[in-house]
């Protein structure tokens, strides 16, 4: 099977990670601009980032026949920091139009904040401005008033339903966002927000339609095969293929290429990969012979 | 003609009228004067109107016509959307001055993967090219290829603007990432008795490391081969496969043992060493005769 993960944190991730991402059967990503683990103090940290997720981290990931998508914002933790948040939103219109950028996000809420509603608004008049993608973060505490905020400033601000993503949804949240019309993403965690057995239940409960399953695996326990892991226990449990497809691939993929920036006939292809691109002293390939034109077992 | 107008009229005619209405808009707004970070949103929003990855698909006509304008250039291998950028950028009002320089700084500062690749590729076609030497030599440090490949190949630049240090790690870094070093314009006349120590002291430690050596690596001996180098040639002769051997014959007749090359052409059995025996006895021994080995670098090394 193939899958798309349309929110995975990769920069934090090894190469052991991408390798197994590409042998699971992931074919595209998306890397939504986060906070770090810890907040930054300056513009120029931003700047840097930003570059990598446009830059280094899609080559990277292009070594292993994965396609690198992401997404451009100031996320709500850090936009707490009102100072450096200001300058940070004059660097997201450098940043949101570039190629392969599919969204603005992550954005919204942490800890409800009007900090955080500054930020969010400015962010969505943008998205809204330049006929843009959003995907939204919504808040581990209170977390259903956080979503049914996100929902109305969205509407308020004139971003159409089918072009709002809200992800980390759990049992309590995913009516609301059904009933929005908007695009309801789950993230499958270890531990903490969603374990893949109550993932199936849910699909189970509610159709595929408008359900997207991800990984947001980042730099804190987490896993970056949680999308074909959950799809296998579906399958398991009875879930039709058909279905299957749809929350781990083609939902999010209908969701996201509405930015144009995705080759979408491409990524039905097998990915061939020619690690000779690019490998050195200094770079993901240190002496291993190359794998070169290799398709990913699928 | 410039290569400037060229370019543009190369870019032009891969326009949609709906692209070619907003660069035609956008330029006009970077002739009128625009901010920084204005320009830089221009210059990346370009993605948007023209696909990326498409071929500029210049002929062979039109790659003669632009040697002509300058040498060492040759658009052979630019896409539409880095042409497009590049009509964009040679519409700025300020080029030949500071503020201009400064917004090309800004590019770079903000680029992508593709904004990068424009920039480098357009820098020769700058006015006053040598002010974006730091940007240049970035290129040339970048492990990703296509940046590289953007400031290092098919670009008079290098051979122009980079000091003899900066141009010998370009070539060894050519080695290292497998880009093309015959492309790498000027290479010929720049080659010196330094760059084949540092060439030497590579098939030696990929040698210890039981790693086979990039065949281009011997285009660096050229006449400063000396002993050691002719010694390492040989023993390449003897222990590597087709594209290291094939490299190997044209190193030593580029260092003028033309009677050894001879002897080979009578025993030679495999097809692609045969090619290069008979470029180097046809006397076609300067850095384009390694295109040869391009097409039998596909999955192997």
């Amino acid at each position: 099977m193939r899958f798309f993960d349309p929110h995975i944190h990769v920069a934090s991730r090894t190469t052991d990670d991408l390798d197994a991402m590409a042998k699971a059967g992931i074919r595209g990503i998306i890397e939504p601009a986060f906070w770090m683990g810890q907040p930054r103090t300056q513009l120029g940290a931003y700047i840097d980032y930003f570059s990598a997720l446009v830059g280094w981290e899609r080559f990277r990931a292009s070594q292993f026949g994965i396609a690198h998508y992401c997404a451009i914002g100031l996320n709500s933790k850090e936009a707490n920091n009102e100072g450096l948040a200001k300058d940070v939103l004059q660097l997201v219109p450098r940043f949101a139009l570039k190629e392969g950028v599919v969204a603005i996000g992550e954005i919204g809420y942490d800890e409800i904040t009007a900090a955080e509603e500054f930020a969010y608004e400015w962010q969505l008049d943008f998205a809204h401005r330049h006929d843009m993608v959003v995907m939204v973060h919504s808040p581990h505490r209170d977390k259903k008033r956080g979503i049914r905020r996100s929902i109305e400033l969205a509407k308020h601000h004139g971003v159409p339903m089918e072009k709002l993503v809200i992800d980390h949804n759990n049992e309590e949240t995913v009516e609301d966002v059904l009933e929005a019309g908007a695009w309801a993403a789950f993230t499958i965690y270890p531990h903490t927000k969603m374990g893949s057995e109550r993932m199936v239940e849910l699909v189970r409960k509610y159709g595929p339609k408008q359900i997207i399953v991800d990984s947001s695996a980042d730099w804190g326990i987490s896993d970056p095969l949680s999308v074909p892991k959950t799809a296998a226990l579906m399958l398991q449990r009875g879930i039709s293929a058909e279905a299957v497809e749809l929350v781990t691939w083609k939902n999010a993929l209908d969701a996201y290429a509405q930015s144009g920036q995705i080759d979408v006939e491409s990524l039905y292809q097998s990915p061939q990969i020619d690690q000779r691109t690019f490998f050195s002293d200094n770079s993901v390939l240190r002496g291993q012979q190359p794998r070169v034109d290799a398709p990913i077992p699928n | 003609m410039n290569t400037r107008d060229f370019l543009r009229e190369l870019a032009a005619r891969t326009w949609t009228p709906a692209a070619r209405t907003w660069l035609e808009r956008a330029s006009a707004e970077a002739a009128r004067g625009v901010d920084d970070e204005r320009f830089c949103v221009l210059f990346s929003e370009a993605s948007r109107w023209v696909r990326p990855k498409v071929p500029l698909a210049a002929s062979e006509a039109e790659c003669a016509r632009a040697e002509k304008l300058m040498p060492g250039f040759s658009p052979e291998r630019w896409t539409a959307l880095e042409a497009t950028r590049a009509a964009l950028l040679f519409a700025h009002k300020d080029l030949e001055r500071d503020e201009g320089a400064r917004a090309v700084d800004e590019l770079f500062r903000y680029a992508d993967v593709g904004e990068h690749s424009a920039l480098l590729k357009a820098l020769p076609h700058l006015p006053g090219p040598e002010r974006f030497l730091v940007r240049a030599r970035e290129g040339a440090r970048s492990n990703m290829r296509i940046a590289f490949e953007a400031i290092a190949c098919d670009s008079p630049y290098a051979r122009h603007w980079f000091d003899a240090i900066g141009w010998r790690q370009l070539a060894i870094k050519a080695l290292f990432i497998e880009a093309p070093l015959w492309r790498v314009w000027g290479f010929d006349e720049r080659v010196d008795a330094e760059l084949a120590r540092m060439a030497l002291d590579l098939a030696d430690e990929r040698r210890s490391a039981g790693r086979p050596i990039n065949p281009e690596t011997w285009m660096c001996l050229a006449r400063f081969a000396g002993k050691r180098g002719l010694e390492s040639l040989e023993r390449e002769l003897a222990t590597a496969g087709s594209r290291g051997r094939a490299g190997a014959v044209l190193g030593l007749a580029r260092a003028g043992e033309l009677e050894r090359v001879r002897a080979l052409a009578a025993t030679e059995k495999d097809e692609l060493v045969r090619d290069a025996v008979s470029a180097a006895l046809a006397g076609r021994t300067d850095q384009t005769a390694f295109k040869i080995l391009d097409a039998a670098a596909q999955g192997v090394r």
